[in-house]
């Protein structure tokens, strides 16, 4: 008998394979990982692929479910879609230059993808930046903050099918963009912070635009959030989602609000201060359920933190210049150094390697974004595929920092 | 080369086509016209003779392309409201604010390829669309848009609606199956469960009004509410109305219940392999589906057909034109020029800025609208069927307008609350319903 071209494939529910006939071929032995996954599927089970194109993944992630129906028995994501070397590039670069490399990584808080590195540099370095610099720094991240945020509340209403907050979010995001566009020149990328100090004072545009902005940003954030904080349907669908206990969350070296939400009250800004934060008065708000309504209800108190901190930043800010003297070419001595800031998703972290040359020997960035895409797994596992949607959207992954 | 050869090579081919059609059609209207004249009698005496048969296919006829007006309306309205509540500006191109751009829409559909995947059930790919469509089409049928303005004066209307209405997810579930795509298999499997868990209280919440009423015929329920504004079911029965339009926003896949096609999750659910006027199908059988709901809540809740409020006057504009004769193909045909001019020319008269096509085309337009706000009172004052229908497409569309309003607000529902919902709350709270109705209609008897 002659072979037919093409074999049945055994996952094809439609067609039958008699056992007896010589078209059945013996199940093959698994080559990966992944194949054996394939081949053990129990009765019922199925993969649904989704990603790297997908309407809700942020960025390009991949996810591979395994559901039951329509509950998820598992869950993997798979990385590495938007890997560039950052690290690597970093390391034939010098040390202003590394900074840039940094930038696009936390594409929607780029100012923290800066301010760690310039950190760990200063650090190098033994320098530190000017009075006015470092309130310009708090003021300028607290803003990016608040950008961050407002679009994570929006995304959270897309992810759970709602289309209205996206667009009435990215009112405010925009503002602070055009803002910060104002001060440095760009929208998203800003590239603004330089080893010891900023790229440049506050000028008129940017504090006419943000007095502005300031002047109704509380009322207009607390109306925007109506639409997603009295509804029945979104309430109910994160309350008790995605569970998240302070222990579990300590052990895998979550941060940030996510860490918050489980009744943590750790953040950088005040356990380990940097720049001048601790002159200033805020509040670290937490929370005790650590569910996908906590994580939000966190971050939307963040927001109102992070404007009473501009305001105090605004009130005392001196005068004076915004850049340290310093060589033009940066040569540090040889040496190690761990520079971190408090980001919208967590502790932002560099550490760098200097062997006294002009470019820095080895440069590793820790982001929290690829921290809190492994508890997507745990947390989901159980819960149906829609709460994949909303465990993702309230642990607010960016793809940009998690492949680096 | 002939003269006829020259002129031919030089036409383009919209010319060619011209040329050889004008004078088939010529031919043929005339052989027509003759043969309409000859047979005539003979025509008039078997439409005669099969008049229901006639008025069938003449009212499947006319419900099959009120669908696609309707079908692009809802669309534009859906884009243009959303677009408003979401502080956008939404379609402005084309039409006068952007009104055109869904017509825009089913041609680009219309011209898409149309592709099916290597892998599909060929067969049961091609007829889900055509099922889904048929189902919403043929539920138009028994919508009371005016007393007697029925296509099909089904006495068991309301049961038929039912029936048909749940062909729909037959079809949604044939999609889902035969795109060989897993999004797809959960995206019919989900509008399944939805529609069977759904039917149910859809179905009960009305069993009330058919006990009030002693009627299915869905004309009869319209009429039995003909009284004061307090005889509509939506307040002699509101626990039922409100389980009713839930019930029918979930039939409809509408938010905050279109799990079917929850894109965030199941990418385009049931619909995702679809491209080209397939999908536009099933795209257009939402929005009836929507229209039809609406008319449905409308005529069962609403009062269907019934004004509100009854005017203190009733205008008596009797307009006798018998008497003129031939004057008045004449006056018909002079009147637009006369109005157009006497709007026309003191508009022109007023600014020497205004060029004269622009004061007369504004003269043109006013008179239109003039003309038609008055044949249209004339006809709302005299005609009975035409103030009718104005008030139930009112009643349809501010219903539409809520459904938009819900997708413009609100974020969808999980499958499993959905499901709770409906068996834990909607099914008690009908039977609830129905019970007391049938014991008040006991004890009162």
């Amino acid at each position: 008998m002659t072979t037919p071209l093409t074999k049945p494939s055994l996952d094809d529910p439609r067609i039958a394979i008699p056992a007896a006939s010589e078209w059945y071929e013996p199940a093959p032995t698994a080559q990966t990982e992944r194949q054996a996954e394939f081949l053990n599927l129990r009765d019922g089970e199925m993969f649904v692929n989704m990603g790297p194109q997908h309407p809700s993944t942020h960025g390009v992630l991949r996810i591979i479910v395994k559901v039951n129906g329509e509950q998820v028995v598992d869950l993997d994501p798979v990385l590495g879609y938007l890997h560039r070397g950052v690290e690597k590039l970093c390391e034939n670069a010098d040390y202003h230059q590394a900074i840039c490399y940094t930038d696009p990584l936390e594409y929607v808080a780029s100012l923290f993808c800066e301010a760690a590195p310039t950190a760990a540099f200063e650090k190098l370095m033994d320098v530190e930046a000017p009075r006015r610099a470092q309130y310009i720094r708090v003021l300028t991240m607290e803003l990016n903050r608040i950008a961050s945020h407002t679009l994570f509340q929006g995304w959270m209403a897309l992810d759970l099918g709602g289309i209205t907050p996206i667009l009435w979010s990215f009112i405010e995001r925009d503002e602070i963009v055009d803002m910060l566009a104002a001060l440095t020149g760009q929208k998203l990328l800003y590239n603004y912070y330089r080893i010891g100090g900023v790229n440049g004072d506050l000028n008129h545009e940017f504090m006419s635009r943000l007095g502005n902005w300031m002047s109704r940003a509380a009322a207009q954030i607390d109306s925007n959030l109506g639409l997603m904080n009295e509804n029945e349907i979104f309430v109910r669908r994160t309350r008790g989602l995605g569970r998240l206990d302070a222990a579990t969350a300590l052990r895998m070296g979550v941060t940030g609000p996510n860490l918050r939400a489980t009744g943590v009250p750790f953040d950088l800004r005040r356990d380990h201060p940097y720049l001048v934060y601790p002159e200033l008065e805020f509040n670290v708000p937490t929370r005790d359920e650590g569910d996908s309504l906590a994580r939000y209800m966190v971050r939307i108190d963040e927001i109102r933190e992070s404007i009473r901190i501009i305001d105090q930043v605004l009130h005392e800010m001196p005068d004076g210049p915004v850049m340290a003297k310093l060589p033009r070419l940066i040569r540090p001595r040889p040496g190690r150094a761990f520079g971190a800031v408090e980001g919208p998703r967590g502790a932002y972290g560099v550490y760098a390697i200097s062997d006294g040359t002009d470019q820095p020997f080895r440069m590793r960035i820790h982001d929290p974004s690829f921290v809190h895409l492994q508890l997507v797994g745990p947390l989901t596992r159980g819960n149906l595929i829609a709460d994949t949607m909303a465990v993702m959207a309230s642990l607010d992954p960016v793809m940009g920092g998690v492949d680096k | 080369m002939s003269g006829a050869q020259m002129v031919w090579s030089r036409m383009t081919p919209g010319g060619r086509a011209l040329a050889v059609l004008l004078p088939l059609l010529s031919v043929g209207g005339a052989a027509l016209t003759a043969l309409l004249v000859v047979a005539a009698p003979f025509i008039g005496a078997t439409i005669g003779a099969n008049l229901p048969i006639v008025r069938f296919l003449a009212a499947s006829v006319i419900t099959f392309l009120i669908t696609v007006p309707v079908a692009f309306l809802l669309i534009y309205m859906e884009m243009k409201i959303i677009a408003l509540m979401n502080l956008r500006i939404g379609p402005d191109r084309i039409g006068p604010a952007g009104a055109v751009m869904s017509v825009v829409h089913g041609l680009k559909v219309l011209m898409k390829e149309d592709f099916t995947p290597p892998s599909v059930d060929v067969p049961v790919f091609t007829l889900a669309p055509v099922v889904v469509y048929l189902a919403s089409f043929m539920t138009i049928m028994v919508i009371p848009f005016a007393p007697d303005l029925t296509s099909v004066g089904l006495e068991f209307g309301l049961l038929y609606f039912f029936a048909i209405g749940g062909l729909g997810v037959v079809g949604l579930m044939m999609a889902g199956w035969s795109s060989f795509n897993k999004y797809s298999l959960l995206g019919g499997i989900r509008a399944a469960a939805q529609a069977i868990s759904y039917e149910i209280p859809l179905t009960l919440s009305v069993v009330g009004i058919i006990i009030l009423t002693g009627t299915l015929s869905l004309p009869k329920i319209v009429e039995a509410q003909s009284g004061s504004l307090l005889d509509w079911f939506v307040f002699r029965q509101p626990l039922a109305a409100i389980i009713f339009f839930i019930a029918i926003t979930a039939e409809a896949n509408r938010t905050p219940f279109d799990n079917t096609e929850a894109d965030q999750e199941i990418v385009a659910g049931f619909a995702t392999e679809y491209s080209g006027m397939r999908f536009g199908f099933f795209f257009f059988a939402e929005y009836v589906n929507v229209f039809i709901v609406s008319a449905l809540f409308a005529a069962v809740f609403l009062g269907g057909s019934n004004a509100p409020i009854s005017l203190p006057f009733s205008p008596e504009i009797v307009v006798d034109l018998s008497g003129l004769g031939l004057l008045l193909p004449i006056a018909a045909g002079v009147a637009p020029v006369l109005g157009t001019l006497a709007i026309g020319l003191p508009i022109y008269a007023i600014s020497a800025r205004i060029k004269a096509w622009q004061a007369f085309l504004a003269g043109f337009l006013i008179f239109g609208a003039l003309s038609t706000a008055a044949i249209g009172f004339w006809a709302w004052a005299m005609l009975p069927p035409v103030a009718d229908l104005i008030w139930f497409l009112l009643k349809t569309f501010t219903l539409i307008f809520i459904f938009v309003w819900m997708r413009a607000t609100l974020p969808r529902a999980r499958i499993d609350q959905l499901m709770g919902f409906a068996w834990k709350w909607l099914l008690p709270a009908s039977l609830l319903n129905l019970f007391v109705t049938a014991a008040a209609v006991l004890l009162t008897a």
